[in-house]
């Protein structure tokens, strides 16, 4: 905004935005759920940045004489089936996985939002071309269209991004594009129109910054089905390549060994069930503030 | 009403023709190469060369997407100059391509590696069976002698007289086409549309009825399961809904977030790991004997019902919720209110059925969820299911087998949005007449 | 009409009602007493967020989860309300106290029938049988003058009009013969003349049924004609109450005096009159005065008022006043005390030399709508705007009333460039301007500005107000790129806004300031022709008042040409120099203001005029309505597009049946003044004028 409007604004509009940050975070602390849920997202991602001081090993390195081992002075909380241990493994799998889902939300938060304006703002055949090619995809259920691509593609961590990326697109250009059928009928977007602006300063100048608000909801809600589909993807052996270490890989091959070794398919579960119910508490703890906001 | 609801029919073919391009080009045009994939890194090229030739690989794209969508025996036949049938020639045998001839008897051609020439298998109408050798040739102007027939396994092949094809690759597969010795193949396919997925990959038999088996058994574990969710989260919903900011409210509210948040396979082990391995409860996993009757054993299916309940009752009560308390602050409630009504009348006859008109077309849609669940469940509990059968697929790659199962989880998925789409009409006089 | 010893139907006495909001609570509502007896209707006026529609809710203990009455009575029939139980309540609600709403398309439920709707009153009232019950309703239907009231029991809300949907309202209401019928605004969401005749009808019914009415409304016109008793409302507290005749009269509180003075009157031009906006804002209840209320916003304000709050005190018999000054405040209605004064209204720029800057020639806008059938079919058209010719004088303003759906908007739009002319053609400055903005050079684009409508949505919510003016300034270069921000800091003074608005975004701004950035922002690029679409109708009237007031002084000094669209006959009236009538996509008049406003009359035009409520209950008015509805413009009724309503058609010889027939031809009545109607000229002159504002006795303003 500052960039457009010329240098003499940004002097001034500093404080502002500044408080206005504050304003939006003393939001989420007025609501109990949405300040656990920020807590429990905060603790993973220190987790992941400081992961390599965290872990107590290596994540890789296998102990033959520790297979399957319980909780123990030395593993804390225990090895799996090649002797590794599982504390170190489940740090270093935040690592992937916050990496991972924010980045694949980023991607179609971009291409979807283009697609979604672009539709939503010209309508018409556009309109239609765009959302019957989109429907087509969001007839998929999810996981089937998982399937096909990594079918297709193969497993590795570039690939799931662009799965998922695939996958979410739809949803946020529907999205967008409702909003945007919305704001295109008020009367600045007419009056931009009659000074005769050009379509794309409307969509990214007029348009997009309106959009903000329940696209950012939409996408932290996004971050934590990513999560939830990376961990899926993993536990179905779709996910990345072992021996990466990846929370549904870890419950999957824990799996088999259950009924030897039952706490081992606990942690991951914890870990990835913590992360995501934390992602949509925030989510939902920041929507419900803000419309009780406005 | 009728417009509309032929409208929507319209768009859910649509929908569908799109979605069969999108599953075709993602799963024939995917990186890596099919028959490489089957042969195994030791084939030679020509070994995969003739193996493309088999699938038909090498044919154009559009060739082969109408070939999968409408079937191909109907040009070919053509070639053959015969009808070509896809039958059991004898009630005990396989399915499988024959050329007809005009008395009924079907025939088939196999190539003699030993001496160069054809044997005709011959399948009369009394299903008397007779092999005899071919010698129906036909000469082309160069005076080679060629001919066009139907292989053992459901090619269409140009066969030359004493010239062998491209090797016998496909027979060192272990695959049981043999050697043929053609020098041109074009795999016969009825088309999915025409009720022929064609052949699993993996297993080498037709997808068809396996397919059928699987959906079969997942439809069921969706049906409890659907029948379950389906009053459960209404009710929580509903309550949650009029009771909007109670301490009820919030403990459903936050309850339903937090079981929409858990993976299905984290509560699926979850599930086995308290009630199975701690409680001794219930069998961990479903040990299925085969695919055709699961429901023999109904403990064995408890543990994957409640999973799915478990992830689908909070999504669908949210909603509801959501919807509810949309309706109970609407001026129409109001002035049932003031109207001076009392509150059971307010509920029931003003506030239900305006409420429950949004959540149920999100509520149908949320279906492609549901069976993303069966997926996972069918995988955690080894459930022989279509889901799980579409995950073996996809693990091995057998094309055919996902595209055929694709296309029957997405025509489901769009016929469901469209009975709630038609049950919305019914539900909403503003649509019905206008 | 009433014993003075008979009880009150209702009696309400210190009604203090608070809102629970995180801050704390809210007194929405305080110190409100009156009482409205049996056959009598009370009228609550006030702007909005004063708490007229609190006290209405509050009388059925109906406020939401977090509203509570936190002192006073409620008598009604003579018992307390306050500390009745919900089951009592419930009781009364629907029985004895029934409401009719503001906006009656929400207040009914889309999913039952409206004959379902109705009994169910009776059902559960008065135990009757289904059939019984339908009976009744359809008794009470054909008193409300439904039309075919069988047929229409069996539908659904969404298929029948926003005036017939009123109707059944009021009709459910009265199904159990209340004794307080509550009316909230209940005309304000219609067209006026769908209002005249709604209005009508509870005049009827009053006369019927000896029902207490409890009449909520914003607008003095409709409070003054149906009102028995007003109470005026400001901020919460009623500030004055009194007869209807001796409100408008003798208005003594100057709040009251304000409002009287900041609306337009049928019978006032900008060249007679200015208007007299009240300055500042209403007081936010979470700061409210220590004194008087009206304090700070009061021109005559005095050092005692500012300190205790002021008690309501009856200053001549059965006329209460809360101002220490009541009895002073008439001799003062003429100190003109606002900064306006130096406006010298009536001395238009002469600049009448040459022609019509904009020029409409038998302009068409027709939008395509799809077929019914499923394939094929003929393409059918909405005729928006079919055949309008209309001219606009430099400097001057060109008016533009109809109701809603009569093509008002589309021509503007049209003209614009926001919408495809279809036929004809639009000329500007000499200039053929027929093709969409997006087609039009930068020059022409600069010269053509517009006004929107709602100022909620007329400024991007994400960009401040000196980001949103300065927009049109660098865009068409009007000022070099260093002088952007002074020229902005010199319109946001001109607009009276000060420079402290230049980082405010949209949120901080009430209504009336959004409205003038807006206008800022149209005539940044110096227009040469600004169109306003409505642009004061959704504010407050003392914001009205300010805005109208803000587009003359633009005119005057600029020079700026106007085409100003409007629905309120009274504001067009003011404050424009030629007005065209609309109906159904045509013109219907078109002439000097004044000459609209006086026979010879369009019989539209005549309908309208006497359709509107007027802030003068001295004031007398033909009565003429309109029956049936708007018919539709995908087919609009052949020859004279108001042939199916017109009360004048039997003026002509057979009935009118060329009316149906031809298209009427234009009649000149003067050689600007045209007016498109079959009848001729000779018998239009001698209708009366719909119109009698005595001049003399009091008159505020």
């Amino acid at each position: 905004m500052s960039a457009l409007s010329g240098g003499t604004k940004t002097a001034e509009k500093r404080p502002s935005r500044l408080r206005r940050l504050w304003g939006g975070f003393s939001i989420i602390l007025e609501s109990r759920v949405g300040t656990i849920g920020l807590c429990i997202i905060v603790f993973w991602v220190l987790v992941a940045i400081f992961a390599p001081l965290l872990a107590p090993r290596d994540p890789l390195s296998q102990d033959s004489d520790a297979i399957n081992k319980g909780s123990s002075e030395q593993y804390l909380l225990g090895t799996d089936q090649l002797g590794r241990d599982i504390l170190s493994r489940l740090i270093f799998g935040t690592r992937t996985i916050l990496v991972l889902a924010p980045l694949s939300v980023l991607a179609s938060v971009t291409v979807g939002t283009i697609l979604g304006l672009t539709a939503g703002y010209f309508g018409g055949l556009v309109d239609e071309v765009v959302m019957r090619l989109l429907d087509a995809i969001m007839a998929f259920p999810t996981i089937l269209l998982y399937l096909i691509i990594i079918a297709a593609i193969g497993p590795s961590a570039v690939n799931v991004v662009i799965a998922i990326t695939f996958v979410g697109t739809p949803g946020i250009a529907r999205l967008v594009r409702s909003l945007t059928l919305d704001i295109r009928t008020r009367d600045y977007i007419r009056a931009a129109q009659t000074r005769g602006e050009h379509p794309l300063y409307i969509m990214f100048v007029e348009i997009l910054p309106n959009v903000r608000g329940p696209l950012i909801i939409d996408a932290l809600l996004r971050v934590g089905y990513a999560i939830f589909a990376i961990g899926t993807l993993g536990f179905l052996g779709l996910g990345l390549p072992p021996p990466t270490p990846d929370w549904g890989g870890m419950v999957a091959e824990a799996r088999k060994f259950i009924w030897t070794a039952p706490l081992n398919v606990l942690w991951p579960i914890l870990a990835i069930t913590s992360l995501v119910v934390g992602l949509n508490l925030f989510a939902d703890g920041l929507r419900e503030e803000t419309t009780r906001y406005q | 009403m009728f417009r509309f609801i032929l409208r929507r029919l319209g768009f859910m073919l649509l929908t569908m023709f799109l979605v069969s391009v999108v599953i075709f080009l993602v799963s024939e045009v995917a990186p890596g190469d099919v028959a490489r994939h089957i042969l195994g890194q030791f084939a030679t090229d020509d070994q995969v060369k003739l193996l493309r030739q088999q699938m038909g690989l090498e044919q154009p794209l559009y060739v082969r997407y109408f070939d999968w969508l409408v079937g191909n025996e109907w040009r070919l036949r053509n070639k053959v100059d015969m009808p070509l049938v896809y039958t059991k020639a004898r009630p005990k045998d396989e399915i499988q391509w024959w050329a007809e001839e005009s008395d009924g008897t079907l025939v088939q051609w196999k190539y003699k590696t030993s001496s160069g020439s054809l044997e005709q298998i011959r399948i009369a109408p009394d299903d008397s069976r007779e092999v005899v050798d071919f010698e129906g040739w036909k000469t082309r102007d160069d005076g080679s002698q060629y001919f066009w027939g139907v292989d053992t396994a459901g090619h269409v092949v140009l066969w030359v007289k004493n010239v062998e094809g491209a090797g016998s690759g496909p027979a060192a597969a272990g695959r049981s086409l043999g050697t043929s010795g053609g020098q041109e193949y074009y795999p016969l396919k009825k088309g999915l549309l025409r009720g022929d997925p064609g052949i699993s990959l993996r297993t080498n038999r037709p997808v068809g009825p396996t397919l059928a088996r699987r959906l079969r058994n997942s439809f069921s574990l969706a049906l409890i399961a659907f029948l379950l969710i389906m009053p459960i989260a209404l009710a929580l919903g509903i309550l949650a809904g009029l009771r909007e900011g109670s301490a009820l409210d919030r403990s459903i509210s936050l309850f339903s977030l937090i079981t929409t948040s858990v993976p299905e396979f984290a509560s699926g082990v979850f599930l086995i790991l308290v009630l199975s391995f701690w409680l001794d409860l219930l069998p961990g996993a479903s040990v299925f004997v085969d695919d055709t009757a699961p429901l023999q054993q109904p403990k064995l299916i408890i543990l994957p019902v409640l999973t799915l309940t478990l992830a689908e009752v909070g999504y669908v009560a949210r909603m509801t919720r959501a919807s509810m308390v949309e309706v109970m602050n609407a001026p129409y409630i109001r002035t049932a209110i003031l109207k001076g009504l009392p509150y059971r009348r307010i509920v029931f006859r003003h506030a239900l059925r305006n409420a429950l008109m949004a959540p149920i077309t999100v509520i149908m849609l949320h279906v492609n969820w549901l069976v993303g669940g069966i997926v996972v469940v069918e995988a955690v509990f080894g459930y022989p299911g279509l889901g799980l059968y579409m995950l073996d697929s996809a693990l091995f790659k057998d094309v055919n087998a996902i595209e055929a199962g694709a296309m029957v989880m997405v025509a489901l998925a769009v016929g469901t949005q469209l009975i709630a789409d038609i049950i919305y009409t019914f539900l909403n006089p503003r649509i019905r007449f206008t | 009409m009433r014993g003075p010893r008979e009880v009150p139907i209702l009696q309400i006495e210190q009604l203090a009602v608070a809102y629970a909001t995180r801050h704390g609570d809210v007194a929405a509502v305080r110190d409100v007493s009156f009482e409205i007896h049996r056959a009598q209707t009370f009228g609550i006026v006030g702007e909005s967020g004063c708490g007229k529609s609190t006290v209405a809710f509050g009388m059925v203990n109906f406020l939401g989860r977090n509203g509570r009455i936190t002192g006073g009575r409620i008598l009604f029939q003579g018992q307390d309300l306050v500390k009745r139980s919900e089951l009592e309540l419930r009781k009364l609600r629907g029985d004895r106290i029934a409401m009719v709403y503001q906006d009656p398309m929400q207040a009914l439920n889309p999913a039952m029938t409206l004959g379902d709707q109705m009994a169910e009153v009776l059902i559960v009232h008065r135990s009757m049988k289904r059939s019984a019950a339908m009976e009744r309703c359809k008794q009470m239907l054909e008193r409300v003058y439904m039309p075919d009231p069988a047929s229409v029991m069996r539908r659904y809300p969404h298929q029948i009009s926003g005036g017939q949907q009123q109707r059944i309202v009021i009709a459910m209401a009265l199904l159990n013969d209340p004794a307080l019928l509550i009316m909230d605004e209940p005309t304000t969401a219609l067209d006026v003349t769908v209002e005249a005749a709604v209005l009508d009808l509870i005049n009827d019914l009053q006369n019927e049924f000896d029902t207490a009415i409890m009449y909520i409304s914003h607008n003095l016109g409709v409070i003054a004609r149906v009102s028995d008793e007003i109470g005026v409302m400001y901020a919460g507290e009623m500030v004055e109450r009194a007869d209807v005749k001796d409100i408008f009269a003798r208005p003594s509180h100057p709040y009251t005096l304000g409002l009287l003075r900041c609306i337009p009157r049928l019978d006032t031009t900008k060249r007679s009159t200015t208007l007299q906006p009240i300055r500042g804002r209403v007081p936010s209840p979470t700061a409210l005065p220590p004194g008087c209320i009206f304090e700070p916003r009061c021109p005559f304000a005095r050092p005692a008022c500012s300190h205790q709050p002021i008690p309501m005190r009856e200053i001549q018999p059965g006329h209460w006043a809360r101002c220490l000054y009541a009895e002073e405040i008439l001799e003062h209605k003429d100190d003109l005390s606002d900064d306006m004064v130096n406006i010298i209204i009536g001395v238009a720029p002469k600049t009448d030399n040459g022609g019509p800057i904009l020029r409409v020639k038998e302009a068409k806008t027709y939008y395509p709508v799809a077929s019914k059938q499923i394939i094929g079919g003929q393409k059918q058209y909405v005729k928006a705007v079919d055949n309008v010719s209309m001219e606009a004088m430099p400097g001057r303003t060109l008016g533009i009333v109809g109701e809603s759906g009569c093509g008002k908007s589309t021509l503007v739009k049209t003209i614009i460039g926001l919408e495809k002319l279809s036929g004809g053609e639009i000329e500007f400055m000499g200039m053929d301007i027929s093709t969409p903005v997006s087609k039009r050079s930068e020059a022409l684009i600069k010269d053509l500005q517009m006004v929107f409508q709602n100022p909620d949505s007329t400024l991007n919510p994400s960009f401040s107000v000196g980001y949103q003016i300065a927009r049109p300034l660098r865009r068409f270069k009007t000022v070099p790129r260093n002088q952007v921000r002074d020229e902005v800091i010199r319109l946001l003074n001109m607009m009276r806004l000060g420079e402290n608005y230049y980082g405010r975004l949209p949120r901080q701004l009430s209504g009336g300031e959004k409205q003038r950035v807006a206008i800022a922002r149209a005539i940044a690029a110096q227009p040469k022709l600004v169109l306003c679409d409505e642009p004061v109708s959704a504010l407050d009237v003392s914001v009205q008042a300010a805005v109208l007031n803000l587009l003359l002084e633009i005119q005057q000094q600029l020079g700026t040409t106007m085409v100003f669209i409007a629905h309120d006959l009274s504001v067009v009236r003011f404050f424009c120099d030629h007005l065209a009538v609309m109906y159904l996509g045509q013109i219907a008049e078109i002439g000097p203001a004044e000459a609209i406003y006086l026979p010879p009359y369009h019989p539209y035009t005549e309908a309208l005029l006497s359709a509107v409520p007027i802030p003068d209950p001295s004031a007398e008015q033909k009565h003429i309505r309109l029956g049936g509805s708007v018919p539709s413009a995908l087919n609009p009724p052949t020859g004279c597009r108001f042939h199916t309503r017109c009360p004048r058609r039997a003026m002509l010889p057979d009935g009118g049946a060329i009316c149906e027939r031809e298209d009427p031809p234009a009649q000149f009545d003067t050689d600007q003044h045209r007016i498109y109607c079959h009848i001729p000229l000779e018998e239009l002159r001698k209708m009366e004028a719909v119109v009698t504002i005595e001049k003399e006795g009091p008159h505020v303003g």
